[in-house]
């Protein structure tokens, strides 16, 4: 097999280690920092999920009154949705995109650290409301009017709303730079439609980012003015609309989850491919998905507003239900590459596999939730709750862990061990159905989401218990990954350039590369460079034979 | 994985509904994890060669969109369809309530044809006492959504259907929710948007029964209004006013060993009472009632000590305060 | 794109990696699409203001004891002055494509006094308004958005001040001038969102 490996020639000048991650302004290290940020938001938040599970177990409240509780399960949806899953996404973006790209580096190398050093300062905000009598509590959707001074008197919600306009402003800054970035620094040969899928679905994503989350901000600024002003945006008795924060919020809210979803499906697009040794099924299809449901999110947003009886139902409805199509298609498209593949059963194709499965229930259950009529009994319980861990953790999460199976070897030039990561996974999946089917049915008999406790009578003692053990499970399945990139860390498998046979090229350089990526970089005629120079003799052996294979387009 | 029994006929239509939705759901889910599981048994890479590199087939790929398409639109039809069903509003409701969400109970106001609120029908639920709403059966039901707070939502399992109660701005009508129950039976209900600390505990039921009986029920019900002010027993009386959601005094001192009187004036069309606690344990609750109207609460002889005396439908600091017994 | 066939040689398997720039230049890229968030943000604030609106009963009006909104003797004149800011950072940039350093940094200054001068004109403005963010809807809504454009007004002078300090040291040049087409981005829309929200205030009412 023809190598693709790149020696890196320079070394680089030498800095303490702890200025140089302060002060780095190199894309792959900033990533690094935001994965590392993340991570460690993840643990906490999974510590709140896991006292709100807790206290759900059985009726009667155990060990926390109810403000405590609802403190919790805010926080928990707050820091799991604004300070880990999207900047985690991100960071793996962040390192992997100008590989793919060709490029050296992000456009803006010091807005790109700037954007950084703004999440773990708004993340501490966000939490410092516990410091000043108590976190914001008013759900991570914080309405009006009981998120306003009158009914939210202390400071955590303020802080709240400080902390994520941060966050936020440092997100509309990332997305600058993704957008800036994949327009202008492409590698030569490589036509938008020759990028990447994970580099197209960043593109979408950056571009919601930086439509919506503006609108958010907006509305956020409205309420703190509200609270602290005396302002009238949202507080009925002096002219405002309670039911306009709604509006704000999930006009943001709703491309929110495909920013969060989006990337996620990137990942999974490059691993599927390696691990069956077949190229993305309808890859120019899946492009015009991926835009289709960019366009398309920002038309559904009153669909978690259904209840309020202050939306004009049909025409949400009719805009949630086109948006399943695009999703439909892409999760053919997978199914198609599957189908007569080579599949090999890696740690990360198994995490991609889980996504395809875990996401298509999300989905279901989201269709479902679209018929007004069905969203009526089912909006406000459990089942809207599985349904957002289905997508954002059997989802997104799972994709989280498929990029860092996945990528590891790059950034490290350790690979993760196989055994520990495969125990990894099926701990984690079996805790997270457990954890989540049960909600599906809490939620169908009438089991209100964001309640402190419920009635023994009601009948659902049993499905919550089942549903703390999965928890638990799902933290339990946290340490087989933690010592797995401890040990590997210390003493883990070493691997070259391209240990997985990769397709893209940050394949083409040393795991990890050097500061300025590429000395130089293999003929782009593909979305596959790498593949293409790995069977360039088979592909030219093969000739005509290949060709009449192909069944449609380039 | 099916909801509980429908007992309205709005509910019935949503049930069917949500049935065919779960079988369609179902089948893409049997289909295509099906398909997923297989594959990876059947294209399980047993040796080095490249597989067929397909990069896609026009043909598969449109009618692979279009399928998609009609169902869902499909689905929309029909969800349109129910929609439209269930939100016929009847022109002659058998009965109209003002229902009152507020932090963290209900009230439930008997409209009837006449325009004096004074005689109408009016239930207060506390936490240790939820609400209860009768109805007949089989008559359309209009309830009207009020809230002088923050967001609630009544929600009823059994009736498939919530609708949030809003404080809008004048401008604005409130919400309106119409169904006809279709059994009798006592259904449980609960607030179904979160609105704060005790929102887990914002908890009713409604009663559905034959008209007759309910026609009984609403003449008790209204005769038992506005009781005569009860004559004091005997001892001092200690003088509370409730206006604005709030007490006008918030501390109040008595002598101990002897029975008392708390003269409550609620001034406001609001339920409140006053209850005295000691520590966490209830040592008196007088009777919740709506005002503006006067109570005389005798309370019996307390011992010295320090207790809390407070609103129970309120549990808000402004309608709490410290009794001093000595 | 890019100049594929001068870079690429049938028989080389690696290629050295190309740099040159082609079309809008990157920074440029970047004022746009943040120009584009900020667009969203303001349409936020707007949106507001039109729900406050349908949703109020009555006049939709300063509250009572203020007078009615008038364009005369401040807002108009202020209106007036943003505009002509525009059209002096545009002869500023054009000066700089015309290699004209010293007439981009007297226009930028010009520009820089005018846009000042609009911000103490509307300052001004509050003080005579006879209401306040706290006085109902239609209180909060206008001070917000005219309070948050004239935020953005005046993080567009700090950007004027910095490209007048740096045509003052010789920075710019005909071909290396980026941050002055930049700004002038910045500047213009500051201008586009005023009229829109002039209009909309004192028209549209």
């Amino acid at each position: 097999m023809a190598t693709t490996a790149v020696t890196p020639t320079a070394q680089g000048y030498r800095r303490s280690w702890v200025v140089e991650w302060l002060t780095t302004v190199d894309h792959k290290k900033i990533g690094i920092l935001y994965i590392v940020n993340s991570f460690a938001f993840f643990f906490a938040a999974g510590i709140l999920a896991l006292v709100v599970r807790s206290e759900l177990a059985v009726p009667g409240l155990q060990f926390l009154d109810e403000r405590t509780y609802n403190q919790a399960f805010t926080m928990h949806g707050t820091i799991m949705i604004f300070l880990f899953v999207v900047p985690v996404l991100s960071g793996f973006a962040n390192y992997i995109v100008p590989l793919q790209l060709g490029a050296p580096d992000m456009a803006f190398p010091r807005i790109n650290a700037l954007s950084f050093w703004f999440l773990p300062l708004g993340g501490l905000l966000i939490f410092s409301g516990y410091l000043f009598g108590g976190a914001a509590a008013e759900g991570w959707t914080l309405y009006t009017p009981l998120s306003g001074g009158t009914y939210s008197t202390g400071v955590g919600t303020d802080l709240w709303l400080i902390g994520l306009l941060l966050v936020g402003t440092a997100s509309i800054l990332g997305s600058v730079n993704f957008i800036a970035t994949i327009f202008k620094m492409r590698a030569p040969g490589m036509s938008l439609f020759r990028m990447p899928i994970l580099v197209w679905t960043v593109l979408v994503t950056a571009t919601l980012i930086l439509l919506a989350t503006p609108v958010l901000a907006a509305g956020m600024i409205a309420l703190f003015i509200d609270r602290n002003y005396g302002g009238s945006f949202f507080d009925p008795n002096t002219g405002g609309n309670p039911i306009l924060w709604q509006h704000l919020f999930w006009f943001f809210g709703h491309p929110e989850v495909y920013i969060v979803i989006l990337p996620a499906m990137g990942v999974v697009s490059e691993i599927l491919p390696v691990f069956t040794r077949r190229p993305l099924f309808g890859y120019r299809a899946f492009v015009f998905a991926t835009i289709a449901i960019g366009l398309l999110s920002f038309s559904v947003w009153a669909h978690h507003m259904f209840t309020t009886g202050q939306v004009f139902l049909p025409f949400f409805s009719f805009m949630t239900a086109l948006i399943a199509v695009p999703t439909g298609v892409k999760m053919f498209n997978w199914m198609a590459t599957l189908w007569r593949g080579s599949i090999i059963l890696a740690t990360p194709m198994l995490f991609a596999l889980g996504f395809l499965s875990m996401f298509l229930i999300g989905g279901i259950s989201g269709v479902m939730l679209s018929a007004p009529p069905i969203d009526f009994h089912l909006q406000d319980t459990y089942f809207v709750v599985a349904h957002l861990h289905y997508v954002f953790f059997g989802g997104s999460v799972f994709g989280v862990f498929a990029a860092t199976y996945y990528w590891f070897p790059k950034m490290t030039g350790r690979r993760l061990n196989e055994r520990l990561g495969k125990v990894h996974f099926w701990m984690h999946f079996i805790g997270f159905n457990a954890a989540f089917f049960p909600m599906h049915m809490l939620g169908i008999e009438g089991m209100p989401r964001r309640i402190a406790d419920y009635s023994p009578d009601a009948g659902w003692t049993l499905w919550n218990l089942v549903s703390t053990g999965g928890a638990f499970l799902i933290a339990a399945s946290i340490l087989p990954f933690l010592v797995n990139v401890v040990a590997t860390f210390i003493n883990g498998e070493q691997v070259g350039d391209d240990p997985w046979e990769g397709n893209t090229l940050e394949w083409a350089t040393s795991s990890p590369p050097p500061p300025y990526n590429f000395d130089r970089l293999p003929p782009i005629r593909s979305e596959r460079p790498v593949f293409d120079l790995r069977h360039k003799h088979d592909l030219e052996r093969a000739g005509t034979e290949q060709a009449g294979a192909e069944g449609g387009h380039e | 994985m099916v909801p509980p029994e429908p007992h309205t006929d709005q509910a019935k239509q949503i049930f069917w509904l949500y049935n065919v939705v779960l079988v369609m759901g179902g089948l893409v889910f049997v289909g295509v994890e099906g398909f997923i599981i297989y594959s990876v048994f059947r294209y399980r890479r047993r040796d080095d060669r490249l597989p067929t590199q397909i990069h896609g087939n026009n043909l598969v790929e449109v009618i692979w969109t279009a399928i998609p398409t009609v169902i869902v639109l499909i689905l929309f039809l029909l969800s349109t369809l129910t929609l439209n069903s269930i939100s016929q509003a009847s022109t002659q409701p058998g009965v109209t309530i003002e229902v009152d969400g507020f932090q963290w109970q209900w009230t439930f106001h008997y409209l009837d044809s006449d325009s004096d609120p004074a005689n109408d029908v009016s239930i207060t639920g506390s936490q240790v006492a939820p609400p209860r709403m009768v109805l007949p059966v089989g008559e359309p039901i209009k309830l009207i959504l009020v809230s002088k707070d923050v967001i609630h939502s009544f929600y009823v399992p059994a009736f498939l259907v919530k609708r949030d109660v809003v404080p809008l701005p004048e401008g604005k009508a409130p919400n309106e929710l119409e169904f006809t129950v279709s059994e009798a039976g006592i259904y449980a209900g609960q607030c179904a948007e979160f609105c704060g600390d005790l929102h887990a505990r914002m908890t009713f039921s409604v009663e559905a029964m034959p008209r007759d009986k309910f026609d009984a029920w609403l003449a008790a019900a209204k005769a038992g209004e506005t009781p005569a002010p009860s004559v004091p027993a005997g001892g001092e009386v200690l003088k509370v006013a409730a206006r604005e959601i709030a007490f006008d005094v918030h501390e109040l001192t008595a002598t101990a060993g002897q029975p008392f009187t708390i003269a409550f004036d609620n001034q406001e069309a609001v339920a409140h009472n006053v209850a005295i606690y000691k520590g966490t344990d209830l040592v008196f609750a007088g009777e919740i009632f709506t005002g503006p109207g006067t109570r005389n609460y005798v309370v019996d002889a307390l011992p010295a000590g320090e207790y809390t005396f407070t609103c129970q439908v309120h549990l808000i600091p402004a309608m709490t305060g410290t009794l001093t017994v000595k | 794109m890019s100049a594929e066939a001068t870079v690429m040689r049938a028989t080389d398997e690696h290629l050295a990696v190309s740099h040159r720039e082609a079309g809008m230049p990157t920074p440029l890229v970047g004022m746009l699409l943040f120009i584009a968030s900020e667009v969203m943000f303001f349409g936020g604030l707007f949106a507001s203001y039109f729900n406050a609106r349908a949703v109020h009963i009555g006049e939709w009006a300063p509250p009572a004891g203020a007078p009615e909104l008038e364009i005369l003797p401040i807002a108009l004149p202020i209106t007036i002055i943003l505009v002509a800011s525009s059209f002096t950072m545009q002869f500023g940039v054009w000066a700089i494509r015309r290699g004209d350093q010293r007439a981009m940094r007297n226009w930028t200054l010009l520009t820089l006094l005018l846009g000042v001068s609009f911000l103490i004109g509307q300052i001004y403005d509050y003080t005579q308004l006879g209401f306040g963010i706290n006085d109902g809807a239609f209180g909060t809504v206008f001070y917000t958005l005219t309070g948050f454009h004239g935020a953005h007004v005046f993080g567009g002078a700090v950007g004027l001040t910095i490209l007048a300090a740096r045509a003052s040291q010789g920075q710019f040049s005909k071909q290396n001038h980026v941050a002055v087409e930049a700004i002038s981005f910045y500047w213009h829309f500051v201008d586009v969102v005023w009229i829109a929200l002039f209009s909309t205030l004192y028209f549209l009412r």
